[in-house]
């Protein structure tokens, strides 16, 4: 089902609508303040937005020296072309390290790549530590939101479902008392666990180091515990030199939620003594990425969720309706890049008002990204034929003064005489909630030339 | 291994060489009271920064804050309370009954309230984390300004582990609805000195 | 100083009064304006629907239209941000590169070009600004509530000039209406949404009239205040801007 038919369902419940709405905005003011209090905002972005076209414009030698630092640590480095080899090198790691029980933290890769899935088939125990992860891996959905996994969910659906899968009492969805238990359940589950899967919020080439950031703590209590640790990695997460992290960190949680950095910025370089980490470079697409000139923009992505929040359309129609791993703006420049005809719908789920670009921390030109895929899918993936016909037509009679002239007439005077039942039908989805204009006797161009006889 | 193709294709793909940009730290600096403004960003995070006369006050500080606590590892010679002693050794999942933390910080951020630890001040890994309740003590010209700083101030270090750490665990999953104590500590002191 | 005044086709056909004070109000600042007859569109109906290639013909008799002129000046910020943004890709001739250059929204002419801010108008009524995202994030007539500059706004600034008008602040100050072009019709549930979102902002801030510079959005909202019989009117900046009341 195509976006807009999604979100028409979604928006069958009003109240759900606002409620949704309300959540996601408050967030996007929490960041607000969250930045106004920065001196230098705009400068962190712009030098966020420069390193990270540096990065791309150099990735091949940064992956190189970051897997050079990283196995001088004593780190074994993995390359994946794509999902299916990402999945398999994680799979072989926990074969031969004979893990049987697994906890993983928030990682959009891994959810990208389907991993759990993938090792439930082959009899590993995956639990996702996140509380938002873990509630939608309960209730067996996806994420809805890439920093806010669950936010489509309400506290008294948390609560049914905590009871179902964890023994709760019903607490008319009490955060608190939830929580707890959730931390309890966890607990338990790291205290088991064989090994740790984290995602990666940077690379830093020069010293071979990654940084996860969290704010429950539960990748360090997955990765302290095991005797294994896995991070898994987009190539796209490098950064050239440590000091960067001043920026990128500066950045991130105050753009995702409002605080001034996340809990826990946790920095591996060294597996501790006695365990054995390994980091998972994974290309899915990537490069294909990188070759597009008006899209590789879209590869400075950090993940912080903030273009999700501004934007007036996800906040009304629910991450679930992109149908796609990443949903909101980024997602949408992101996806037709993977399968064009499967997310062709995406790029025209916006209005273009540019409320995206203009929060992300490393500024993407997401709206614009998104028009030139517009370009790229009319041209490449089969579109309704009345569509095309109608704005064929528009472009030949808009480059011809005499027949807009005549054009513009007719479809006056339609709209002025034709009855309410023809304008106000089941085609014109225009009339559906909306009145159309009154139609004056004449247009613009007949009372300047009207005015200009009596001059 | 994909390792080569995926070399090559980043090759062949990537645009001509951009620069990476000067950073100005000038822009970014601030003439403001460091020690309040880390205290105030402690508090917005959901933690607590206390400003201690002297190191001798310490451990009668921490006695009054957390009076039930038993079951102590202090990482540091700045108190005495530890009741429980640790090395490299020490199996982390042992720690897991542990009430009461107590590390010393080697810098504190004023601008976000982060306290940064490494494993040298833990010994072990897993401990600011796993125990119930955490304190951090600082000292008050460790405080600096910004990451930016702060990135200056660690990057002679042993890179082993190491993280800025801001705040108690927390969460707000469900329904945005702040909860402190996710699956890390449930509370953190910060200790000024 | 030669000005071609530049009407969309949706106010051409459909609100010409907005041409209309337009044109009244440019030339009660002493502006010089001629209306080139023959103009039709800027195309951008086609490029955000991804027709971009089949506008050509569109883009470049808009140019052909005013290449003659000082400046180009609209009611509508949309329209203008399509030419300066989206007529990258004709060929950049002079005549192409100078049209670009010289098309303006009609507050930022009157406020940036002309330097005025105060014209004399007076308006006894309570005014909502819709501030229209192509205007506002496209052409930067204002600060946006995303970035961290300091305040301003074009239309503000010749708002609070209008004698006995009452500028309302919103809750939302800049949030999209959902129009969108084709967007209101082919994700219309959403599009719908937006806009009841926006009007009860304005009503909840005891709006009586809400005005913006770019009346595709106002077509959008006025149809959903008409469908509900909402207390509020909709007009363009320039019918405020032109109004002695």
């Amino acid at each position: 089902m195509a976006h807009a038919d999604e979100a028409a369902l979604f928006n069958k419940d009003e109240s759900k609508v606002d409620w949704h709405d309300k959540a996601l905005w408050f967030v996007r003011q929490k960041r607000d303040k969250s930045a106004h209090k920065v001196k230098g905002w705009e400068t962190l972005r712009d030098l966020a937005s420069a390193i990270k076209a540096n990065v791309m414009s150099n990735l091949d030698n940064y992956l190189v020296q970051f897997e050079e630092n990283a196995q001088k640590n004593g780190v074994t480095v993995h390359w994946a072309a794509d999902a299916e080899e990402h999945n398999k090198i994680v799979h072989s790691i926990l074969q031969q390290t004979n893990v049987k029980k697994v906890v993983k933290s928030k990682s959009m890769l891994t959810e990208e790549c389907h991993l759990n899935p993938y090792l439930e088939a082959n009899g590993i125990e995956v639990v996702d530590t996140d509380l938002g992860e873990r509630i939608v891996q309960l209730a067996k959905e996806v994420p809805s939101h890439i920093v806010l996994p669950a936010i489509h969910k309400t506290k008294e659906e948390v609560d049914v479902l905590f009871q179902k899968h964890l023994g709760t009492k019903p607490s008319n969805g009490d955060p608190q008392y939830l929580t707890n238990e959730a931390r309890k359940h966890l607990r338990d589950k790291f205290l088991k666990a064989d090994a740790a899967i984290t995602g990666v919020n940077f690379a830093v080439a020069d010293t071979g180091g990654i940084v996860v950031c969290t704010n429950e703590g539960n990748a360090d209590m997955g990765a302290h515990l095991a005797k294994v640790h896995i991070a898994c990695m987009g190539m796209e997460k490098l950064i050239p030199q440590e000091k960067h992290l001043g920026i990128f960190l500066r950045l991130l949680a105050r753009s995702a939620t409002g605080q001034p950095i996340t809990t826990y910025s946790s920095h591996f370089n060294k597996p501790a003594p006695g365990t054995e980490m390994h980091i998972v470079i994974v290309d899915n697409g990537r490069t294909e990425q990188l070759n597009r000139e008006d899209f590789r923009a879209s590869l400075h992505c950090i993940r912080c969720g903030a273009c999700m929040n501004t934007c007036p359309i996800y906040r009304r129609s629910g991450g679930h309706s992109y149908k796609a791993t990443i949903p909101g703006p980024i997602g949408s420049i992101l996806s037709p890049g993977k399968d064009l005809t499967k997310h062709s719908d995406l790029p025209f789920a916006s209005t273009l008002c540019g409320s995206c670009s203009d929060v992300c921390p490393v500024k993407i030109n997401i709206h614009e990204q998104l028009y030139k895929w517009r370009q790229v899918i009319v041209k490449d993936v089969p579109q309704p034929v009345v569509k095309k016909t109608v704005l064929k037509i528009a472009g030949r009679v808009l480059a011809n003064s005499k027949m807009y002239g005549f054009a513009g007439k007719s479809a006056r005077f339609i709209l002025k005489h034709a009855p309410r039942f023809v304008t106000y039908s089941k085609f014109n989805a225009w009339g559906e909630a909306r009145d159309l204009p009154e139609v004056k006797d004449d247009n613009f161009d007949t009372w300047y030339k009207k005015r200009q006889k009596h001059e | 291994m994909s390792r080569a193709s995926i070399l090559n294709a980043v090759k062949k793909n990537k645009p001509d060489l951009l620069p990476l940009p000067e950073i100005d730290l000038d822009v970014f600096s601030e003439n403001i009271d460091l020690v309040k403004t880390f205290i105030g960003n402690v508090e917005f995070v959901g933690g607590r920064a206390i400003q201690l006369g002297s190191v001798e006050n310490i451990d009668s500080e921490i006695k009054n804050l957390y009076p039930n606590a038993t079951k102590i590892v202090s990482c540091t010679r700045d108190s005495n309370l530890g009741t429980i002693s640790i090395s490299k050794n020490t199996n982390p999942h042992g720690l897991e009954t542990i009430d009461l933390a107590i590390v010393k910080g080697e810098l504190a951020v004023a601008e976000n309230g982060a306290v940064w630890i490494s494993e040298n001040d833990l010994t072990i890994r897993v401990l600011p984390f796993i125990t119930n309740d955490l304190i951090l003590i600082v000292n008050k010209e460790d405080i600096h300004l910004h990451m930016h700083s702060a990135y200056k101030a660690i990057s002679k270090r042993d890179r082993t582990f190491g993280l800025f750490l801001s705040g108690p665990s927390k969460t707000a999953d469900i329904e945005q609805c702040l909860v402190i104590g996710a699956q890390g500590a449930i509370s953190l002191t910060v200790l000024i000195v | 100083m030669k000005v071609g005044l530049f009407i969309p086709c949706y106010i051409n056909q459909l609100y010409p009064q907005v041409g209309i004070a337009t044109l009244e109000l440019l030339e009660k600042l002493g502006v010089d304006v001629d209306y080139p007859m023959g103009q039709t569109c800027c195309g951008q109906p086609l490029g955000n629907s991804g027709y971009e290639d089949d506008s050509k013909g569109i883009c470049q008799l808009f140019v052909e239209n005013f290449k003659t002129y000082d400046y180009i000046v609209g009611p509508s910020g949309s329209c203008v941000y399509h030419v300066k943004k989206h007529f990258d890709i004709l060929e950049q001739t002079e005549d192409v590169k100078r049209v670009r250059k010289n098309t303006y929204e009609l507050c930022q002419f009157i406020h940036d070009v002309l330097g005025k801010t105060h014209l004399g108008a007076s308006f006894p009524y309570k005014v909502g600004i819709h501030k229209s995202c192509h205007g506002l994030r496209g052409l930067r007539l204002g600060s946006c509530s995303e970035r961290m500059d300091t305040h301003y706004s074009t239309e503000e600034d010749l708002l609070k000039n209008v004698k006995g008008l009452e500028l309302k602040t919103l809750k939302r100050v800049d949030e999209c209406c959902g129009f969108g072009g084709t967007f209101s019709v082919f994700e219309e549930a959403i599009s719908v949404k937006m806009g009841n979102d926006r009007i009860r902002d304005h009503i909840d801030s005891d709006v009586q009239v809400i005005t913006g510079a770019d009346h595709s959005c106002l077509m959008h909202l006025e149809g959903l205040i008409n469908r509900n019989k909402q207390p509020l009117k909709v007009m363009h900046i320039a019918e405020i801007l032109n109004s002695s009341i």
